[in-house]
This record gives structure tokens, C-alpha cells and sequence, in this order.
């Protein structure tokens, strides 16, 4: 199936305000889903490179990432667009949720759905790093810099500024020297 | 007042690489100690609304100019942390696709993809256990992750399977 971008700005609006109206814990496997799965604006290996690309700059990365891809296809107004559009519903129900939670914040069944669902959404994080992985799986190098960097930043708490340059220098020699 | 706010995101935004998550220790530092704007324990509420919110985590910045100057605050935090690094990406953006065929860039993007995908399960590891691994967590966690990668059910289904398990698990 070729990915077809969005014809219009308002169709890019309204893509990016569907991820953001269900991001429940987490934007990106919502991404994921709706740029590649639902509405086919991105190939899989185009929606890896640019979330690569985003990972590496500084700010919100899918935040980022709508900015990007808001440019690609319609220039300054597109990426206002979709800035926008995966901001606006998000941004009124956090502010809407921090007014109201005071009174359910004591509740334990409240709070045992609340990390019920958080612990799900995680898994959603998981699942969707399993499909990014599933075109490099069978590359040794791969694997190793993947493990690596899961170790450092998520067992070992590393701070990101220090994985991340250590972990691009040694994927950039082994993608030099071809093993990626 | 306003201005400050301001200023301290701009800063936050250009350290903020990788995500949210890097600054999370220096926007409490800052909020909290520095300016005494609120208590640790408010900051700590603050990032539990913005997780159980749907929505880009960046939100808690809106949450911290809300809870310091109201609704003007929340969007002067949110513009502070998001200009700055979005017009970084806004010009990167156009240099990348500029060079779309070129060589280094085919290089660079075969060595950043296997760092993206072991930070995006570090990221959902460290969501997944908010104090610490049990059986609980990684059952929840990895019935998610199965159903998401062998079917085509939409999340939102999944997600109230898990404030189910939740209901019985924790409750």
C-alpha cells in the first residue's frame, strides 16, 4: 500500500486532533497508529526515520514530529497546523482534570483504574517498539545498541544526555563499518 | 511574573533533549526550590494529573504556569517550552529533507533508528513500573503489548482491559 500525505490542511488538522483527543498515556503508539495504520500518510520505515530525527532534538518529541511532517506537506501553515491540532484537546482536558482532582485524587478504586490504565499505556509503548523493530530484528548491531540503550536509560536511569551522544557515536562506527 | 515563567521554559525547552522526561528533575528544581512557587509533594500531583491526562506529556508544563498564574500562565509555559525547540526542528526539518538522497543522511538515519527503538522501550519500561517491578505491572504491561503487535483491536480497548485489571489488581 502506497501512503498517500493528506490533501488538505484542514485533513492535517483534524488527523493530528484525532491523535491527540486519544493519547491516553502517551502520544506516540497513537502517532504511530493514526499516521501509518489509519489514515496511510506514512510508509512504516518514513514514520521510524522522522521520529529518529525528532528523538534527537530538543522539546517534546511528537510535538516535534507534527511540526516536521506539518512542513512537509504544506510549508509554515502546515506545521502551525499541526502543532496545533495535536495540542488543543489535550491542553483544555489536562487543565480540566487538574481542577477536578481534588475530590477523586483519595479514591483507591479511582486511583487502582488510573494505574491500571497507565501500566496498559505502557505496554502500548512497548508494542509499538516492537513494530519499529521489527525491519532491523535480524542485525546483530542492532540488537545490541537496542538492549543497550534499554539498559542504560530505562533500568539503569542514565540521563538521556549522556545515552544518547554515547549510544549515536557507536551506531554511527557500526553503521559506517555497514553492520546496521 | 509572566515574563519569568516565560524565560525559565524557553530555557528548559533547548535542554530538553530526548523528551520532557530529561528536564522533569531541573523544572522541580527550579519550581520548587528556586522560586518556591509550590511544595515537592504539588509538583509530584502535577506530573500524576499530566500522565493520567490524554495527551503529550510536555503538558505538564501548562500545569505548572496554571498552578503559578492561571490560565495565562498555562499558556506562556506551554509556548516558552515548545517555541524554541519547535522552531529548531521547523528549520532542521527543512535541511533534512533538502537532503533526502544524500549519503550521510541514509548513514545517520541507519544508525539512529536502533537508538530510537531501545529509548522507546525504555521510556514504556519506566512508564510501566512507577515503583518498582512486580508480577502485576509486567502482566498488565505485556498482555498490552501482545494484543497491540498480533491484532488489529484499537487501543482505546486495550486500554479498558487494563482499567479493568487495574479494578481487580490493585483496587
Amino acid at each position: 500500500m502506497v501512503p498517500t500525505p493528506p490533501r488538505s490542511i484542514a485533513e492535517l488538522f483534524l488527523g493530528f486532533l484525532s491523535i491527540g483527543a486519544r493519547a491516553f498515556g502517551g502520544v506516540l503508539p497513537w502517532a504511530h497508529r493514526v499516521l501509518v495504520e489509519e489514515r496511510r500518510w506514512l510508509a512504516p520505515a518514513d514514520f521510524s526515520e522522522m521520529l529518529a530525527l525528532c528523538q534527537f532534538l530538543p522539546g517534546p518529541n511528537v510535538a516535534n514530529l507534527s511540526i516536521v511532517l506539518g512542513r512537509r506537506w504544506f510549508g509554515l501553515p502546515g506545521a502551525i497546523a499541526g502543532f496545533l491540532g495535536l495540542m488543543a484537546l489535550p491542553f483544555v482536558w489536562v487543565l480540566a482534570l487538574a481542577t477536578l482532582y481534588a475530590d477523586w485524587a483519595t479514591n483507591p478504586t479511582v486511583r487502582a483504574v488510573v494505574s491500571g490504565i497507565g501500566v496498559a499505556a505502557a505496554g502500548l509503548f512497548i508494542g509499538t517498539g516492537i513494530k519499529l523493530a521489527r525491519p532491523i530484528a535480524g542485525k546483530p548491531a542492532a540488537i545490541v545498541i537496542i538492549a543497550g540503550c534499554f539498559v542504560a536509560a530505562g533500568m539503569l536511569r542514565v540521563p538521556l544526555l549522556i545515552v544518547l551522544p554515547v549510544a549515536a557515536a557507536l551506531a554511527l562506527m557500526a553503521s559506517k563499518m555497514r553492520a546496521l | 511574573m509572566l515574563l519569568v515563567l516565560f524565560l525559565y521554559f524557553v530555557l528548559l525547552s533547548l535542554l530538553a533533549v530526548g523528551g520532557v522526561n530529561t528536564i522533569l528533575p531541573e523544572m522541580q528544581r527550579i519550581v520548587v526550590e528556586t522560586e518556591a512557587w509550590m511544595t515537592g509533594a504539588e509538583f509530584t500531583q502535577l506530573y500524576a494529573i499530566s500522565q493520567a491526562a490524554p495527551g503529550p506529556n510536555v503538558l505538564i508544563t501548562s500545569l505548572v504556569g496554571f498552578k503559578v498564574a492561571g490560565l495565562p500562565g498555562a499558556f506562556v509555559t506551554l509556548a516558552g517550552f515548545c517555541l524554541p525547540a519547535g522552531a529548531l526542528a521547523y528549520w532542521v526539518g527543512g535541511v533534512w529533507e533538502r537532503f533526502r538522497d544524500a549519503p550521510w543522511r541514509k548513514l545517520i538515519q541507519r544508525a539512529l533508528l536502533p537508538v530510537t527503538v531501545g529509548l522507546v522501550f525504555a521510556g514504556g519500561y519506566l512508564l510501566a513500573t512507577p515503583e518498582g517491578v512486580d508480577w502485576k505491572n509486567a502482566l498488565i504491561a505485556t498482555a498490552s503489548a501482545t494484543v497491540l503487535c498480533t491484532t488489529r483491536f484499537n487501543p482505546l480497548w486495550i486500554l479498558s482491559g487494563g482499567a479493568i485489571a487495574g479494578y481487580l489488581l490493585y483496587a
